[in-house]
């Protein structure tokens, strides 16, 4: 026993030894902290996208954005004398794995921004570190109304239209789409049944009657029962919210079962992008989505950005993650401006009730949850030779921001 | 409940049962649980969104199982026939590792995006069966699965093959006392079982769409499927992967949000009343 | 010392006992050993409170934390795979589980963060006793398939509609606590913080090792391992070799509840991840390479994986890596890393009596 208990002994007095001189706790982090405020220092941006997963390729899009938006800035010089740094992180998207990455990035390499997160979830276990950490972050991705709800922090900010803002536009505009029996076909989710319930009070409104609601889990990939069901019915227009790898099972599967013979109208709902219309094609066109970003905007920031993106990028042009995430850094580099410094706290409290002009029009960041006010648009799919996969928007309604922004939720107390 | 409900449940049952099979082949004769058969699934799936957008769709239906048969040959001989003195447990966990693998492979060849592959023209419509419209490429799933389960059970009872087949999965020390090749009969079993689940892969490819988690989507509902119809009898996987596909679609149009645990509450019914599986030890 | 005041041990036959004082007898435990034991704990518990003051640095301290939750996880696999030869891929269950709880009555009910905890303790313990009584009975595949499922059953449950406003589903359950909640001292600042919040979970995992060693070295470990080799010739010999399992079981979920919990305080965030099938699939990896065998394998393998998970997680081939380290070590190293280390010992142990004797 002596034998085992002579090097523990060992460890234990040199372990005392070495704790006389640090103190645990975080006191210190490595690699350069301090020095964010100095004039002429480098500003470093962390990125977290997802490398890995379904949204990988949103992922790299959004990272794409925030680098074109640093190096346009660079060029002009930095924003309000400091140059910025992107410091590039992976993720698999889920919390565990982006709040490590976050840690490493602001303790080990000096970030005091964090931006191109992706998921809702991440989202929420991130905001909750933040005020530990230090550092802010911006929100282009994840549209989870909670965010700016009950789950809203300090250092968080949200460019991206909330859920409710999206689903609000897509009300305003019901009335001018044909169709007057409605199926609602949704996930079985908060964003579906949110979304299908903002729907049912602007049918009503509308005039607009709904004779089926279905609700499907997530990860359903087999939609057969879902439409037999929406066949069976005498509806003449569906409101579809399935998203991701479900969208694209319910979409094809929807033209397997000769879904669109039977109805006038089809609106999906964060259903069809851009991302996907190589793997919907022309099975799409005639369809309705909801938009976050019109690329034909003639606003003159807009022109500027899409046409240097399109030369950067053979002449394809951005579609809303790439629109957003680059909204995402131009409103960090608006508040750097306005507070004339890189400190998170400084450029926080900068950044509350902030307006300023995006390639977006105006917008404004509101203090009281840290959502940033702007439009919603209700798009139809139209062939387009110039397009990915052969498809474009037409823009069909334009909902203003401060219309479709529900009143700052009194659940959130920004903390 | 009307007929083209019937016939959803039946087409995802025709997908369950030919995916089934092949796991239960596998187990029956190694008696190992093949992790890895999800991943073999999606495999096949990818093999044929690559050949039929070169070439066309029914020439993925014979590629993907012929690669899945060449990916089945290369478990066995460094996997299953190394490790066959080993607990079955950890082969199965090799297999386990077997699918992390290959799967992150799949995905660093094809992308992380979301593939569509169009049913074959002609069969992209619906036809006209018994008074509903049903879309002609599920009837063909369904045909596909019968003529194949028919075969496949034919041949086991039938071949020489299959009563080799039999005689190891039964008693695999006294097949080979008795002269049996258990070896060569292994790699049969087991390319024959790949390339089940490359078939089943690519025949699902335009019908739920191909994606990167698709593996391990399926993978917990095929082994419910093998272990609730009984310790490596292909009848009895082929009877359980119909029923749960019917079960399961008439649970989601009368009760969606319930219908996702249907998979495991029978599951844990039949083992609690039956540990052996529905079939018991048959073959 | 007291050897710890656990179970009482099934009844056995009194023929071939040894002659010794009648508690020790009962827990089957030398005094002399379960005291080293309690001693090396000690030891080791204090040694390690000096790690915060070693490693300064937020990141790694962090990580090591974050290896320490995981390794509790492993841990209780581990025990149940050694003592009872039951490979489990449901113990996330108790550990989600009591995760969850611990969110929940901080959310729901308003109750402090002990209050909390110990509520997701006792949760993840019931919840472990429920599905003990279904599953003890099948072994081997049967075992893992039915662990498997009703792990994943209680994970489709918690990401249904019906759950949203208890678990948050998809998006999590953030954990709030009152500005001036405090447990056990700390405040809920430093509860967040790897550093701080060391000493607590170090102390659960020293002290859930040693609980386990002293139930593994007893006479119910004994039991337990008689009924791995042959539990019928167990049950022919008079042992009951239902309500052991059943006990280990549980134990080892409790032990799982533990992690648990000390994740959910220290996070503030519960989401689905800690009740899926990946999670369970890396708390067994991590056990496997460390080593089923012995008692400190998994916690081993635990750290390893923590630190490879950052490491190589370049472009999300993480599981490319992890799934090339499984089959590697299943059919090379076979008792992981500390089995294998220990029968290399071993064997140059027998190497040198070899050539000592004459």
């Amino acid at each position: 026993m002596t034998k085992k208990l002579f090097p523990a002994l060992s460890v234990l007095v040199l372990g005392g030894l070495v704790a006389a001189c640090g103190t645990p706790g975080g006191a210190a982090t490595s690699g350069g902290a301090g020095g964010a405020d100095a004039a002429g220092s480098t500003i470093k941006v962390a990125l977290i996208p997802p490398s890995s997963g379904a949204l990988a390729q949103f992922g790299s899009d959004a990272a794409d954005a925030w680098q074109f938006a640093a190096d346009e800035a660079n060029a002009a010089g930095g924003v309000a004398g400091h140059k910025i740094e992107l410091i590039k992180m992976d993720t698999d998207a889920t919390a565990a794995t982006t709040l490590r990455a976050a840690r490493e990035a602001v303790t080990q390499k000096g970030a005091k921004f964090i931006g191109a997160v992706m998921t809702s979830t991440e989202h929420g276990a991130l905001d909750a570190q933040l005020a530990g950490l230090g550092a802010l972050e911006f929100n282009g991705l994840g549209k989870d109304d909670a965010l700016t709800g009950k789950d809203c922090k300090a250092n968080a900010f949200r460019v991206v239209q909330s859920t409710s803002m999206d689903m609000n536009a897509v009300a305003e505009a019901l009335a001018k789409l044909p169709g007057k029996k409605w199926a609602i076909q949704a996930v079985d989710y908060s964003t579906g049944h949110t979304s299908a319930k903002v729907f049912k009070e602007a049918a009503a409104k509308a005039g607009k009657q709904v004779v089926l609601e279905q609700y499907a889990p997530l990860n359903t990939t087999e939609f057969g029962s879902y439409i037999t069901k929406l066949q069976q019915s005498d509806a003449d227009a569906l409101f579809a919210v399935e998203y991701g790898a479900d969208g694209v099972a319910f979409v094809n599967q929807a033209a397997q079962f000769k879904l669109n013979e039977k109805f006038n109208t089809i609106l999906g709902f964060n259903m069809v992008s851009e991302p996907l219309f190589k793997a919907l094609g022309d099975k799409v066109v005639g369809y309705y989505n909801n938009l976050g970003y019109d690329v034909s905007s003639d606003n003159p920031l807009n022109q500027k950005f899409v046409t240097d993106w399109a030369a950067k990028h053979g002449g394809s042009k951005p579609y809303y993650v790439v629109a957003d995430n680059y909204l995402a850094a131009q409103t960090l580099f608006e508040g750097i401006k306005k507070a004339n410094s890189g400190d998170p706290i400084k450029v926080r409290d900068a950044l509350n009730g902030l307006s300023f002009d995006s390639i977006v029009g105006k917008v404004t960041m509101r203090g009281a949850d840290h959502q940033l006010i702007r439009s919603s648009y209700l798009g139809q799919v139209v062939k387009d030779p110039n397009g990915i996969g052969g498809l474009g928007w037409k823009i069909v309604h334009e909902a203003d921001g401060s219309v479709t922004a529900p009143a700052p939720d009194p659940a959130c107390k920004l903390s | 409940m009307n007929f083209a409900q019937v016939l959803n449940g039946i087409a995802l049952g025709s997908l369950l049962m030919i995916l089934s099979s092949g796991l239960a082949m596998i187990y029956g004769l190694r008696g190992v649980t093949n992790f890895a058969h999800g991943a073999l699934y999606m495999a096949g799936a990818y093999v044929a969104y690559s050949v039929s957008t070169h070439i066309n769709f029914w020439a993925a239906l014979i590629a993907a199982p012929v690669v899945l048969a060449v990916l089945g040959a290369v478990l066995e001989l460094v996997f299953f026939r190394r490790m066959q003195h080993r607990n079955h447990i950890e082969v199965g966990l090799v297999t386990f590792g077997a699918a992390m693998v290959i799967e992150r492979v799949i995905v660093l060849i094809w992308g992380e995006r979301t593939l569509s592959v169009d049913a074959p023209s002609g069969l992209g419509g619906t036809t006209s069966i018994l008074g509903t419209d049903y879309p002609t490429y599920r009837l063909l799933i369904i045909g596909i699965a019968l003529a194949l389960a028919i075969g496949l059970v034919q041949w086991i009872r039938r071949s020489d093959v299959g009563l080799h087949i039999r005689a190891a999965s039964h008693d695999v020390e006294t097949s080979g006392i008795l002269g049996i090749n258990v070896d060569r009969v292994s790699l049969i079993v087991v390319c024959l079982g790949a390339a089940l689940a490359g078939l089943s892969g690519a025949l699902a490819a335009p019908y739920v769409s191909v994606y990167p988690a698709m593996g391990i989507s399926i993978l917990i509902t095929v082994l419910i499927v093998v272990v609730i119809g009984g310790a490596g009898s292909i009848g009895g996987a082929m009877v359980a992967g119909m029923a749960l596909g019917i079960i399961q679609t008439l649970g989601s149009v009368w009760i969606p949000s319930l219908s996702v645990l249907v998979p495991y509450v029978a599951l844990v019914v039949v083992l609690l009343w039956r540990p052996t599986g529905l079939a018991g030890k048959r073959v | 010392m007291n050897a710890p005041t656990k179970t009482t041990g099934p009844t056995a036959p009194t023929s071939d006992t040894p002659v010794v004082s009648p508690g020790a007898r009962r827990l089957g435990l030398s005094r002399g050993l379960a005291l080293r034991g309690v001693v090396i704990a000690a030891v080791v518990l204090a040694a390690g409170m000096a790690v915060p003051y070693i490693v300064l640095d937020r990141f790694y301290i962090s990580m090591l934390f974050d290896g320490l939750v995981l390794a509790l996880l492993a841990l209780s696999v581990g025990f149940l795979a050694r003592h009872l030869g039951l490979i489990s891929l449901g113990h996330t269950a108790f550990y989600g589980g009591a995760a969850y709880l611990v969110g929940i009555s901080v959310t729901q009910w308003g109750w402090s963060p002990l209050m909390a905890a110990l509520t997701g303790l006792v949760g993840g313990t019931v919840l472990a006793l429920v599905m003990a009584l279904l599953v003890v009975r099948s072994s081997g595949m049967g075992f893992l398939m039915l662990t498997l499922a009703l792990g994943q059953a209680l994970y489709q449950l918690s990401i249904q509609r019906v759950a949203i406003p208890y678990t948050g589903a998809f998006d999590g359950l953030q954990i709030s606590f009152d500005a001036d909640a405090t447990f056990l001292g700390l405040s809920v600042a430093q509860m967040m913080n790897g550093a701080l919040f060391w000493p607590v979970v170090w102390t659960a995992l020293v002290l859930s090792a040693l609980g386990l060693w002293l139930v593994g070295r007893s006479r119910f470990g004994t039991v337990l391992e008689g009924i791995r080799e042959n539990e019928e010739r167990m049950r022919f010999s008079g042992f009951n070799t239902y309500w052991p399992r059943v006990l280990a079981f549980t134990i080892s979920g409790a032990v799982a509840s533990v992690g648990g919990v000390l994740f959910a305080l220290n996070a503030a965030y519960v989401s689905p991840d800690v009740l899926s099938f990946l999670k369970a699939g890396d708390a067994l990896i991590a056990a496997i390479v460390g080593g089923l065998g012995v008692l400190l394998g998994p916690i081993l393998g635990a750290l390893l994986y923590i630190v490879a998970q950052s490491q190589f997680n370049q472009s999300g081939n993480l599981y490319l890596y992890t799934g090339l380290a499984l089959i590697l070590v299943l059919m090379f190293l076979p008792g992981g890393i500390l089995g294998s280390i220990s029968s290399i010992r071993k064997r140059l142990a027998r190497r040198s009596a070899k050539e000592n004797s004459p």
